[in-house]
């Protein structure tokens, strides 16, 4: 009945109530989402604002300290470390996202697959979510270079290859939970097919977790690509991105801090706004926040 | 409980045998040809173009076996310690990734001896009073220490302490001064995650029932910590700190590469960087069975120490 009255309620204009949906959010997930959609509309215009193109080479303008004309410097073949940077940040930013979006549907559906079905299936997918948390991801990654060579795909499947395993402790929690509701129980009862409860009953109520979960994996994905590629195990020459651009810099390091610096805070930042978009996200549905991003708070995280 | 030991103990060794057979065979599923792999690596480029000296490396080798062969003869030597020598300078790769892995372990207790002593104190205040001004700050300097990426500060590190000020070594492991710069980088992450599970079940504790009668007798918010408090708090700690240290051993490449410090991370990336197979087979099977093996004694342990999980566990 409480539903109804609030649904009679409820504004016919959505937008009137923006303002009151956002003051239900975290402040740390306002600020750390804020800045984390201009890092992407910044990189997504790349082509348009990028002030040079970051492979033109000037040879007599190598390492050039930051002024107006080069807001960041130039490196040590004379390129706009700015170009450079936003460039790089298009491989950095859509490696790690899509490493989490793939992740995050396989390790949400097998997550909630095994504490829907449960039994042998159940066992046999939480060992080998054991299994796998004992593998460090740069050794996966070492591993498949050494198999398959290095680039962006081989980048994407080692982050893969280990990646869902938070995704499916976190959703077999939630799926675990709501398994004890009344309303699964008359789903059951009705007849519903273990595919529709999943879809119909499950997912939603386990999309605000996971997709906190996601942000905080993406700042963990970002930092891990950035070392993969320092160790020149990531996207290779000619192009480069922000892990890569710190490997080439530190040889430059003493005449050219700069060059060291900016990419390190780029991945810092980038990081640090979706860590934090991620803690305000689960602090908000821990309050009961917006009721589109599931309707029971979040369980207690499974440790680690 | 000796049930629940058996049990562990078969699935221990069930998937130290699937590590071993995945470590071993996955090299094989490259392009590369292990034959002219070993002759690139110890004769040069040449060799390893000539079809009869790469038939004749292949057939000594007995690379011209059928796989299950290769991986059965291997497992016999491994067994018992032999895994080979190493493609490139013929040394018995036992030994490299024994030595590499006493590196590894020194770098990665120190790291986490660092961290812990920051990271316990820390928890333990910011549970005190969860949501207030210090909690929060102090969370929020965990989300700060996680998002680090440790490639950047090390050559900050260096650069500031080694080139500006002078401090501490650069790079290398000769001194035991040079072991202070790569472990306190490597802190940081671990620091980060300790400190949550420190105030994690730091909060549990204080909201548990025996705290409030502690406090009701009137014993200090200091001595109700430390008397009743913090032993109870420490088990899920203890857990997190034995799967960092496992997993430390063979996951600080970034480190022990920028360092220069010859651990086992460095030994496996030296590896790749020069199609080294039997190097990379045995330290990724040093690697993973340790943690697995760790992670199998701190379940065991906990089983023993509170009955009770075993309640849990029986009907799987």
């Amino acid at each position: 009945m409480a539903d109804l009255g609030r649904a009679i309620a409820r504004p016919l204009v959505p937008s009137l109530r923006f303002g009151a949906t956002i003051r239900r959010f975290h402040w740390a997930f306002i600020v750390g989402a804020t800045f984390f959609v201009v890092v992407c509309v910044l990189l997504i215009l790349t082509p348009w604002i990028s002030p040079y193109d970051p492979a033109a080479q000037n040879l007599l303008n190598r390492i050039a300290a930051p002024s107006g004309e080069h807001l960041f410097g130039t490196d040590h073949l004379g390129r706009d470390v700015l170009s450079r940077l936003l460039h790089g940040g298009r491989f950095s930013v859509s490696i790690a996202a899509v490493a989490v979006i793939i992740t995050g549907v396989t390790g949400t559906l097998l997550g909630a697959i095994s504490a829907r079905v449960g039994g042998v299936v159940d066992d046999i997918l939480m060992r080998l979510v054991d299994a796998l948390l004992a593998f460090p991801e740069v050794l996966i990654a070492l591993f498949l270079v050494f198999v398959l060579g290095p680039g962006y795909g081989t980048l994407i499947v080692a982050l893969a290859i280990s990646g869902w395993t938070p995704f499916a402790r976190l959703t077999r929690a939630v799926t675990l939970e709501i398994n004890t509701r009344g309303y699964i129980e008359a789903a059951e009862a009705l007849g519903c097919s273990r595919a529709f409860i999943i879809v119909r009953h499950v997912l939603p109520n386990a999309i605000g977790p996971v997709l906190a979960q996601g942000f905080l994996r993406f700042g963990h994905q970002l930092i891990t690509v950035g070392g993969l590629s320092y160790l020149g195990l990531g996207v290779q020459k000619p192009q480069s991105d922000w892990g890569a651009m710190l490997a080439e810099a530190q040889l430059y390091m003493i005449r050219a801090p700069w060059l060291v610096i900016v990419p390190g805070f780029a991945i810092f930042l980038t990081a640090l706004s979706v860590t934090l978009a991620g803690h305000g996200l689960r602090q908000s549905l821990r309050r009961g926040a917006p009721r589109l991003l599931g309707a029971i708070p979040s369980p207690k995280e499974p440790s680690s | 409980m000796a049930r629940f030991i058996v049990r562990r103990t078969i699935f221990l060794l069930a998937t130290l045998f699937a590590v071993s057979v995945v470590a071993f065979v996955i090299p094989y599923l490259g392009e590369a040809d292990p034959a002219r792999m070993i002759l690139r690596a110890r004769m040069g480029g040449e060799l390893a173009l000539d079809p009869a000296a790469v038939e004749a490396v292949r057939r000594q080798f007995g690379l011209d076996q059928p796989i299950h062969v290769q991986y059965l003869r291997w497992l016999e030597a491994a067994v018992q310690g032999d895994f080979g020598q190493s493609f490139r300078d013929r040394l018995p790769v036992g030994g490299i990734v024994i030595r590499a892995l006493g590196v590894s372990f020194l770098l990665a207790l120190s790291a986490l001896v660092l961290a812990s002593v920051i990271a316990i104190p820390l928890g333990v205040l910011a549970a005190v009073r969860p949501g207030g001004r210090r909690d929060s700050a102090i969370v929020t300097l965990t989300q700060g220490l996680v998002a680090l990426p440790e490639y950047w500060l090390a050559p900050l590190g260096m650069l500031v302490f080694a080139l500006w000020l002078g401090w501490l070594p650069a790079a290398g492991w000769s001194s035991p001064v040079s072991i202070i710069l790569p472990a306190s980088v490597l802190s940081l992450r671990p620091l980060a995650y300790l400190l949550g599970v420190t105030r994690a079940s730091m909060i549990t504790v204080l909201e548990s029932p025996y705290i409030t009668a502690a406090r009701s007798r009137g014993l200090s918010q200091l001595l109700t910590l430390r008397r009743h408090a913090l032993k109870n708090s420490m088990v899920p700690v203890m857990t997190l700190f034995s799967i960092w240290l496992a997993g430390t051993l063979g996951g600080s490449v970034v480190i022990e590469v920028i360092f220069n410090i010859p651990g086992l991370g460095r030994v496996m990336y030296d590896a790749v960087v020069n199609a080294d197979m039997p190097v990379l087979q045995a330290g990724v099977i040093a690697t993973v069975g340790l943690a697995i093996v760790v992670n199998t004694l701190t379940d065991i342990g906990y089983a023993i120490l509170n009955p009770a999980i075993l309640v849990g566990e029986s009907n799987g």
